[in-house]
């Protein structure tokens, strides 16, 4: 896609008259969103100080690129899955096993087989054994569609649960898996939380770069079409399977980085982290932000991070119900949506 | 329209690859093969696992039927059913709890009884005023009939907030309700038999000469239940259905209905009862908290012994509510003109609107019977393990995998596939541990959507 210079020149013409400018901001959901949430940040940055928000930022920054790798999906080629979760546990215990302190492993009871490699040896793996997975279950799932699709993702999410919690010689179950490795390159450990959070954005920006080059090439032109008729793409002589699969399997491999890289950053993970409510939430998140746009699941993610800490403004709301709270103006946030703007925030593509 | 809803259901076809079927034989017969060397090997343990199945299945073939009933009705899934089963069981927490369980029986909170007065109070609006708005708008002004409405509507609500609001005396707050729906539903059955051994009989005369033995037994049943504090229990399975019951019919009519007018896909409806679900399930996490909780003792704990198996009572007390279950909705829609309404909806809305069925009305009491079948396993399953805020979204998985096990839509395949499903799973965690049946459930559903995408008994 090239450059918008239609839009933007449209905008310079727009922008030399003030009243011109207010009658086009009015009524312009997409505009008072984008200013609300990044106003949002802004604020909460100048609020709570740089160190917070850099941790804040890291869980924005590994929510973007699930949600930018669930939109190729759920945005672009119209299947609802619930299950991506799946994948993302499947990175994190990849990422787990592998780079975890076999010294420290053999302290623990019930020693599981792990093997200290470092962070970046071990993301090809995570990566790879996602897409892996994706292609197996996308051999399968692929011929279902709308309820039906949301209703096997769903299993998937629960039957990764499951193993998650219960392959006990391998995960450890419920105790899950201490010490793991921080990235490192020639001997510069990125320890501390700024260094995470800019690798982190380093790779939210590829998988933003990967995910731009896909919906913006003839192969992202055929997935919408996909989206809005598949017979009638099939008609042209497209393989809408291989083409599904395609951009199933590419959107699992990120969520599968998503989820070394979430591993890495906890240093500890276990199986609450990928139960099925968190895979609900990141469905809401890219519906919340917009479907079919890059930029709408970097939107959504970020108003999800920041509902959590708006919750603190509520009066008379115990610290520990927060999530319960967030979660409870998520939901109401969704049905708004679905009735006046199906599209989400700033979506291109109506449910 | 048939290939409409066809792809609006999203199920596929058959695999076009030849050895298909033969596969799928194969399967079955594999899987028949295991389970009749697993009952050769150890017929007592099978005959437990058996009884284990039929007592998990119970609960899976009442969501079913209810999901059944939603889903052939309306045709999108709606996930509030989840929240329906999750609501059901903590009414029954929230109404009844042993202070020796370690549970707070002080959890009397305001905002949850006043947020469902409120909506007791808008649902018997509703319904008041559809039943009486056609037969008295000759009669009666319109602003007397909403201010007559609006007050007895008022004085439900807050009636329903007083009973909410002191679980221990529900036996002394209910009685009157109780003794008056029985008075009403004895005039009702008189009226009808009236009406049908004599199609000329003046029905004000009937209702009449019915109404004194009828109030005479509603007095009784009244009597008899305010000298009963053990009723309690039971008394509270009955609110905490009728309050799902009654959030399911407020849902429809308050949202989905406007949500449907506008929606291109079933996809929003679901996204958005997602977010529904969500809420809900959030709420009660704020309101009892995010640990599991157990439920007291419904029909005490000594298990029955039959051939060496070992079977709760409660266990098949739930087949037998499970059967009831299935009767009542089979003589609901194969028996009345609601049940010829309901189906007429499911084959074609817009036709039906149009030879005059009051869809709205039929869909919303739809709604409201589904979430009480919701409601009704959430309870069985909290008095056979216990209550959890997260018990909501797995229980509606597992109805909708029933349905789909037993044919979607089918009434006969939601029973069915209820049972299969508890049979299943049981027999599955044989060899396994017990923790893998979630995944051995969705396992099953694969296999059936990829051989036998029409379940067992498909819909005609």
């Amino acid at each position: 896609m090239p450059v918008n210079f239609e839009g933007i020149r449209e905008f310079a013409r727009i922008a030399q008259d003030p009243q011109e400018l207010v009658r086009h901001a009015r009524g312009n959901i997409e505009l008072w969103a984008n200013l609300f949430v990044i106003g949002w940040a802004v604020a909460f940055m100048l609020w709570q100080g740089f160190g917070f928000a850099v941790i804040v930022g890291t869980v924005f920054a590994i929510w973007a690129i699930l949600a930018v790798s669930l939109n190729l999906v759920v945005g672009f080629t119209g299947l609802l899955s619930v299950g991506h979760i799946g994948f993302f546990g499947l990175g994190a215990y990849t990422m787990a096993i592998l780079t975890s302190d076999p010294a420290y492993e053999q302290l623990r009871t019930e020693a599981i087989p792990t093997f200290g490699w470092p962070f970046f040896a071990a993301l090809p793996v995570c990566i790879g054994l996602a897409g892996l997975t994706a292609v197996l279950v996308g051999v399968v799932f692929n011929r279902f569609r709308d309820d039906i699709f949301v209703l096997v993702s769903f299993g998937f999410a629960i039957i990764a649960f499951n193993v998650f919690l219960n392959l006990r010689s391998v995960t450890r179950g419920a105790f899950g898996i201490h010490e793991i490795a921080r990235p490192e390159i020639g001997g510069w450990v990125f320890d501390g939380e700024v260094e995470f959070l800019l690798l982190a954005l380093v790779f939210l920006g590829l998988v933003m770069l990967v995910s731009w080059f896909i919906t913006t090439s003839s192969f992202g032109r055929v997935l919408t079409a996909i989206r809005e008729d598949e017979q009638a793409i099939e008609v042209f002589g497209y393989r809408a399977t291989h083409f599904k699969l395609a951009v199933w399997v590419i959107s699992a491999m990120m969520t599968g980085l998503a989820g070394g890289l979430f591993a890495s950053w906890t240093t500890f993970i276990d199986p609450n982290s990928f139960i099925l409510l968190e895979s609900v939430l990141l469905v809401s998140i890219v519906i919340l932000g917009g479907l079919a746009t890059i930029w709408g699941s970097l939107l959504g993610a970020m108003a999800f991070v920041l509902l959590e800490e708006g919750m603190r403004f509520i009066p008379y709301l115990p610290t520990e119900y927060i999530g319960q709270a967030r979660q409870v103006v998520l939901g109401i946030l969704l049905v708004l949506l679905m009735l006046f703007r199906p599209q989400g925030l700033v979506g291109r593509y109506r449910l | 329209m048939a290939s409409n809803r066809e792809s609006a259901r999203g199920l596929p076809r058959l695999i076009n690859v030849p050895g298909t079927r033969l596969i799928a034989a194969l399967l079955t017969a594999l899987a028949l093969g295991y389970i009749a060397w697993k009952i050769g090997q150890a017929p007592p343990q099978a005959l437990q696992f058996a009884f284990n199945g039929l007592a998990v299945g119970a609960v899976y073939a009442l969501l079913a039927l209810g999901f059944t009933l939603v889903y052939s009705t309306v045709w999108f899934f709606d996930l509030y059913y989840g929240a329906a089963a999750a609501l059901g069981a903590y009414g029954v927490f929230y109404l009844r709890t042993d202070p020796s369980l370690g549970s707070r029986l002080d959890i009397n909170s305001i905002p949850v009884n006043v947020i469902f007065g409120t909506v007791v109070a808008g649902v018997i609006a509703w319904t008041l005023h559809t039943v009486l708005e056609p037969r008295l708008r000759a009669r009666a002004s319109p602003t007397a009939l909403r201010t007559g409405v609006a007050l007895v509507a008022i004085a439900m609500g807050i009636y329903t907030a007083i009973v909410l609001s002191y679980p221990e005396h529900l036996h002394l707050t209910l009685s009157p309700a109780v003794g008056l729906a029985t008075a009403a539903v004895g005039i009702v059955i008189a009226q009808k038999v009236a009406h049908e051994a004599v199609s000329t009989a003046n029905s004000t005369l009937v209702a009449l000469i019915s109404a004194v033995p009828a109030a005479a037994l509603g007095a009784w049943f009244g009597y008899l239940l305010f000298g009963t504090p053990e009723a309690g229990l039971y008394l509270s399975w009955g609110v905490s259905c009728l309050l799902a019951g009654c959030v399911g019919l407020a849902l429809y009519r308050g949202l989905y209905v406007y949500m449907r007018e506008r929606a291109r896909s079933p996809l929003i409806m679901l996204v958005a009862s997602l977010g529904i679900l969500l809420a809900i399930a959030a709420f009660i996490v704020i309101v009892f908290q995010s640990a599991p909780r157990p439920l007291p003792d419904a029909f005490g704990s000594t298990p029955l012994n039959i051939a060496g198996a070992r079977i709760k009572g409660f266990n098949v007390f739930a087949i037998g509510v499970a059967l009831a279950g299935f009767a009542g909705m089979w003589f609901l829609l194969k028996m009345t003109s609601f049940g010829r309404a309901v189906r007429a909806i499911g084959d074609d809305e817009e036709v039906s609107k149009v030879v005059g069925i009051n869809t709205t009305v039929i869909i919303a009491v739809v709604f409201f019977i589904g979430a009480m079948y919701a409601a009704m396993a959430g309870i069985l399953t909290g008095h056979d393990t216990a209550v959890q805020p997260r018990m909501g979204l797995l229980l509606l998985l597992k109805g909708w995998i029933a349905s789909v096990v037993g044919g979607i839509g089918n009434l006969y395949g939601a029973i069915v596939g209820g049972f299969v499903l508890g049979l299943v799973e049981q027999f599955g965690i044989w060899d396994l541990a017990g923790e893998w049946k979630d995944a051995i459930s969705f396992v099953l559903l694969i296999l059936f959507l990829s051989f036998w995408p029409r379940g067992l008994l498909p819909r005609r």
